[in-house]
């Protein structure tokens, strides 16, 4: 697995990785259960990472990430490169399956992990905490984001991980702040895109 | 020029928080803007990037086995014909005679056994198997349910009826006893409608390869790993 790239050469790194990403979309498109298993290797821990730190519970991640691979299968066919890379692709599309399975239970979310800087000690039961055989382009790029994102204003980084992990509407994540809309608003678009210009850096 | 308020709604829309209508205008929106829908991928890529700020971890191994399994071609072996089958001896029977019947009867059965394993091994309906459960307290003596089990593919279906929604902070969790493992293997949470009926797919967490029973306990909210409340509902085949 190796989603990253070092420090000061993310774009041309990424764009290799894009496009063996979107090479394997079209053949598992044409049923190539072999560039499956591939993305299936490249792709399941950091999705599993996140239904976890939003479900908190493995059986419910794991089940999670089945619905998700099971759609990537069916619709690899209709994935548009020019949306977005398959990476978020498949994210956004974990986030949206964790969602529903959390509305369908008509409970709260629960972000199990605390801050960010302390997130590497998180542990679960069953789960198995990625190796060192982990890439050092991949731990590099999560040390990248994480970095970025800890040194956003703090509060752009809440409104931000209130909005992506617990999936508050703004108005939602106002109400709890005690803010007004406009001020949520502007802390979610301008903390975005900060993260977006430090990633194209 | 993007102003500050498309802004604002692209990295709503990125983090999809927009509701019905608001999502509607903005895809209106965007499809006559290429600038904005520039923005709007990068935005995406950015909050795709938010995944990786999570502690990080790897799924069970046996997952991936699960869903190669589920993503398999089905292959389909010809039912051999019942008039072939039944009556292809026939002729034979009339000639031999009675005892060269009764061989050849022997022979058939063989024959049949054989082919019947063969299309178990391969089709799906041929291996399910049904487990009706009953209700135990203090589940409703009307209460039922029933699942069908496809141990190769490690999946199955539950079918529950006359059983109230559990009180607040509670929910229903499917275990399969198996015969390999000392504890019940949870095989998530079941949630019933407002009429006490639930139809729903699931898994086992671990391989289940020897289920005896499938029993429903009341458990926390959100399901425990080992089971913890009263059973409500068990069954065997």
């Amino acid at each position: 697995m190796d989603y990253g790239e070092a420090p000061g050469s993310c774009m041309t790194q990424e764009t290799l990785q894009q496009t063996t990403d979107r090479e394997m979309m079209a053949r598992i498109g044409h049923r190539d259960q072999s560039a499956f298993s591939t993305l299936y290797d490249r792709l399941s821990g950091p999705l599993y990472s996140l239904a976890m730190k939003m479900l908190g519970d493995p059986a419910e991640a794991q089940d999670a990430l089945q619905d998700v691979f099971l759609q990537i299968w069916s619709r690899a066919g209709t994935y548009d490169p020019e949306q977005s890379s398959v990476f978020s692709w498949a994210v956004l599309l974990t986030r949206s399956r964790v969602i529903d399975r959390l509305r369908a239970r008509g409970r709260r979310l629960r972000v199990v992990a605390g801050s960010t800087e302390d997130e590497e000690h998180g542990t679960t039961d069953a789960s198995t905490v990625e190796s060192a055989a982990d890439t050092a382009e991949k731990s590099d790029e999560a040390t990248r984001v994480r970095y970025v994102l800890t040194n956003l204003p703090s509060e752009q980084r809440e409104a931000i991980e209130m909005a992506f992990f617990e999936h508050l509407t703004h108005q939602e994540i106002a109400a709890r702040l005690g803010q007004p809309l406009g001020t949520i608003k502007a802390r979610i678009r301008r903390g975005l895109l900060k993260l977006r210009e430090h990633l194209h850096t | 020029m993007i102003s500050e308020e498309q802004q604002d709604q692209a990295a709503l829309y990125a983090l999809r928080l927009l509701d019905a209508d608001e999502h509607a205008a903005f895809e209106s929106e965007l499809k006559g803007n290429n600038e904005l829908r520039d923005l709007v991928r990068e935005l995406r890529e950015a909050a795709g990037h938010l995944a990786l700020t999570t502690p990080s971890l790897l799924p069970p191994a046996s997952l991936k086995q699960r869903i190669m399994r589920e993503i398999a071609p089905q292959q389909v072996v010809p039912i051999p014909s019942p008039q072939r089958a039944s009556f292809g001896w026939i002729p034979w029977a009339i000639a031999a005679g009675l005892a060269l019947f009764c061989g050849l009867l022997a022979v058939d059965r063989a024959r049949l056994e054989r082919q019947l394993s063969d299309v178990r091994a391969v089709d799906p309906l041929m291996q399910t198997t049904f487990y009706t459960l009953a209700p135990s307290a203090p589940a409703p003596a009307d209460a039922k349910a029933t699942v069908a089990w496809q141990p190769g593919r490690q999946s199955g279906v539950i079918r529950i009826s006359n059983l109230p929604a559990p009180e607040a902070g509670k929910d229903y969790q499917l275990w399969a006893v198996d015969a390999e493992h000392k504890d019940p293997i949870s095989a998530g949470i079941v949630r019933v409608d407002k009429n006490g009926v639930a139809q729903i797919r699931f898994s086992p967490v671990e391989k289940a390869e020897h289920v005896k029973a499938f029993a429903i306990s009341l458990e926390r909210e959100g399901g425990v790993p080992k089971k913890e409340g009263p059973i409500l509902l068990v069954g065997s085949t």
